[in-house]
């Protein structure tokens, strides 16, 4: 016994000297890291975002302002930067001082609001009128916190393909184009004769169809109660993307994967519901395509798709510093800056009014003036509720609609599948 | 040390031996009896923090609810996590296709595997150079491997369907890889084994040359065939190690999550494919709380497949164990 108790004994006083050298191997990184921070009252600001958002010219012009303020920039992947965020949140730390969170992880994060700063406190509230009412609301939590300042929102038009119209015979001039799809069966006519003349598909996926078309609904899959709802809008949306499936419309590709870039290429789709964002994806998918896009209407009018916010995660150092870069960052100049150089609209109406949007074009698709065109459809929006369980919710019925185009399932058999894989999501 | 020196040095006139002081005892028995804890305590000490904390950990949440997307949703749920499981056919489905494509990855694998190990431990010309060569897919990360083989197997311009092609199968309606389950199983399956079939066969390799050659020739002696020594002399021979393997293929292969969610035509959804098709228990564990934000159900899952992968380890390691002349 009095062996065995020695031996433990010993081997606990080894493995506790191994924990000494350990802790005291971070400990000195935490303190090293401390003292970096502490230095000379500089600030550093990490700010996480996706793709481009145009805050390379902006981080300079700040630091040029706020000497003591350094600015991060750490650009990732979309989906990869808000699952980080989440995590970051669960864990308790290492957020960046700055988050954008767009409009498919907004209704996720403000039912977390308490890990968010709330604006509000911080004197956000003067911003309220100057924002769209609805941009305003989608951040604001259900216990009347700001979690977010808005940046842009993607109003919807239809990018289309003006060479390819030209072969098929149909008018490229976009006023013309505009008319010749005032509703989606116009539309779905319009893919008809196309796919008739050329043999090639005319949109990219059913989804694609879906998703503008439900954007359009006064009421999404879920009304104010939170309640499903897919004998409203849902159902309309998905008989659209029928039509266009039976009519074999449809190149069954899926977004923003590598088969889709490839399809951009191959000149497998005609036609691209596009927000204001998909034009710098646009253009650096097909770079060689400059000048071979234009930009129409969108059949049915109006919608949104995307767009994002601006968050302070409250787990951080230099909240009020971050939240002073906010504030500046969603001042018109800055919003006006940004426009120009990636395409983001904006989400403040009374700049869709300033000369520097309306008489903006967009060189890469056959100079169409983006302002007006993407300013007129946001401010036409019927604002839509997203409910807490939107996103799960698309994705059961995206994969119901894909289920179709594989062949898998029947158009006739198929709304009932969405019904019910929607109710489990719902449920999810 | 003079110690271990047993032979006095030629040219040293012969001196008394030593003897040790009180403190040289006391550091010869620190260094015996002290020293290997001290070395062996770190990766203890990763694996309490890594590994063992983990584990109970989870076990802690999977008996509570905790929903990210509603934080008022708190407190112990008791069983009620793993009860619904029982009837959650996502689970039941997940956990067909795990079983599946492991299946239809580590029999083909292991089976594979030996044959190459075999053929490598003949006499051959540059004999390094194929060994290398086997374990070439396990050096590249999967990551790298698996985009590749998703363009290999799309639809519209993949590889295989121009296989395929050439042999007169689906020209005018190519195969759409994700769309069915075996189709998909097979792809996926196709990933695995290409990745771990050169690293199990230098396993085998290693322990294939440890056994003595008398015992061939005496088979051979005896006229026993090279197929018959494989199966009668190798495989009982080896077969500690491939026990070793069915396990480390068995962990593996349960837990699978890279393949099928780079395969995937829209990974965000981690949903496996349009229907579930191929979606994994890893998978659907990482949907759950990372995409429905139902980290208590998501952790009771991740103990349902600890628990599983337990069970089918031991019941492969048993069955092994009886192969190759019930040794």
């Amino acid at each position: 016994m009095g062996r065995l108790g020695k031996r433990t004994l010993r081997a606990a006083a080894a493995g506790i000297a191994a924990t000494l050298v350990v802790a005291g191997c971070s400990g000195q990184a935490l303190e090293g890291g401390n003292e970096d921070n502490a230095s000379g009252g500089q600030v550093t600001l990490k700010i996480a975002f996706w793709g481009d958002m145009g805050l390379d010219k902006l981080k300079a012009a700040y630091e040029k302002d706020h000497p003591n303020v350094k600015i991060v920039l750490n650009s990732g992947e979309f989906n990869a930067q808000h699952e980080d965020l989440q995590k970051k949140l669960v864990a308790g730390s290492g957020a960046p001082d700055i988050s954008a969170v767009d409009e498919g992880f907004i209704v996720q994060f403000r039912s977390q609001a308490d890990k968010f700063v709330n604006l509000l406190d911080k004197g956000g509230a003067e911003f309220e009128s100057k924002y769209l009412p609805w941009k305003w609301k989608q951040s604001l939590s259900p216990d009347g916190k700001q979690i977010g300042l808005g940046t842009d929102v993607g109003g919807l038009a239809m990018c289309y393909r003006t060479d390819l119209f030209k072969k098929a015979g149909l008018p490229t001039d976009r006023e013309a184009v505009s008319k010749l799809w005032p509703s989606w069966d116009s539309f779905i006519n319009v893919g008809k004769q196309y796919v008739s003349k050329t043999g090639k598909k005319f949109v990219d996926s059913g989804t694609n169809m879906f998703n503008p078309v439900l954007a359009q609904q006064p009421v999404g899959f879920y009304n104010e109660q939170d309640q499903l709802q897919m004998d409203g809008g849902p159902k309309i949306a998905f008989d659209t993307a029928m039509k266009a499936i039976q009519a074999d419309l449809s190149a069954d590709l899926a977004s923003f994967q590598p088969n889709w870039d490839q399809g951009f290429k191959k000149d497998q789709f005609a036609v691209l519901a596009c927000p204001a964002w998909m034009l710098g994806h646009i253009q650096d998918t097909a770079p060689d395509q400059k000048g071979k896009w234009d930009i129409a209407s969108i059949p049915g009018g109006g919608g949104n798709w995307g767009g994002s916010w601006w968050t302070v995660p409250s787990q951080g150092k230099n909240i009020d510093a971050a939240v002073d870069f906010v504030k500046w960052l969603v001042q018109p100049e800055q919003q006006i800056e940004v426009f120009k150089t990636v395409g983001n609209l904006p989400s403040q109406p009374a700049l869709y009014k300033d000369p520097a949007v309306l008489d903006y074009k967009k060189e890469f698709m056959s100079n169409a003036p983006t302002g007006q065109i993407f300013a007129a459809t946001a401010e036409n929006l019927k604002p839509q509720y997203l409910g807490k369980k939107n996103g799960p919710t698309r994705v059961a019925v995206e994969n119901v609609i894909t289920r179709v185009q594989q062949g898998g399932l029947k158009p006739e058999a198929a709304w009932a599948e969405a019904v019910k894989e929607a109710e489990k999501a719902a449920k999810s | 040390m003079s110690l271990t020196q047993l032979r006095p040095a030629a040219h040293h006139r012969a001196q008394p031996p030593k003897t040790p002081t009180k403190a040289r005892l006391w550091l010869h028995r620190f260094d015996t009896k002290t020293v290997p804890y001290a070395l062996i305590a770190p990766f203890f000490l990763l694996f309490g923090i890594f590994g063992l904390f983990p584990i109970i950990f989870n076990g802690v949440v999977a008996l509570r609810n905790w929903r990210l997307d509603d934080p008022t949703l708190t407190g112990w749920a008791g069983f009620g996590n793993f009860t619904k499981l029982l009837s959650d056919e996502d689970f039941w489905n997940a956990l067909g296709n795990t079983f599946g494509i492991f299946v239809l990855s580590t029999v083909p694998q292991l089976i594979a595997a030996l044959i190459i190990a075999n053929l490598l431990n003949r006499k051959l010309r540059a004999t390094t150079w194929w060994r290398i060569g086997v374990l070439l897919p396990y050096l590249t990360p999967v990551v790298a491997s698996t985009l590749v083989f998703a363009v290999f197997f799309s639809r519209d311009y993949g590889l295989a369907n121009w296989f395929l092609s050439l042999v007169g199968f689906g020209q005018d309606d190519p195969l759409d890889w994700r769309a069915a389950k075996w189709s998909s199983w097979i792809a996926i399956a196709t990933m695995v084994n290409w990745k771990w079939i050169g690293y199990n066969a230098l396993l085998y390799l290693s322990a294939m040359q440890t056994i003595p050659k008398d015992v061939y020739e005496a088979a051979a002696v005896d006229g026993a065939g090279p197929w018959r020594q494989l199966w009668q002399i190798t495989v009982p021979m080896i077969q500690p190690v491939v026990v070793f393997t069915v396990i480390l293929s068995t962990i593996g292969g349960l837990q699978l999550f890279n393949e099928p969610m780079m395969f995937d035509e829209n990974p965000q959804s981690a949903s496996g494919g349009s229907d579930h098709q191929f979606q994994t228990i890893a998978q659907l564990i990482y949907k759950v709380g990372w995409k429905d934000l139902n980290l208590g159900y998501a952790a009771a899952m991740s103990w349902a497949l600890f628990l599983i992968i337990l069970i089918v380890a031991g019941v492969n390691a048993l069955a092994t164990k009886r192969i190759g002349g019930g040794r």
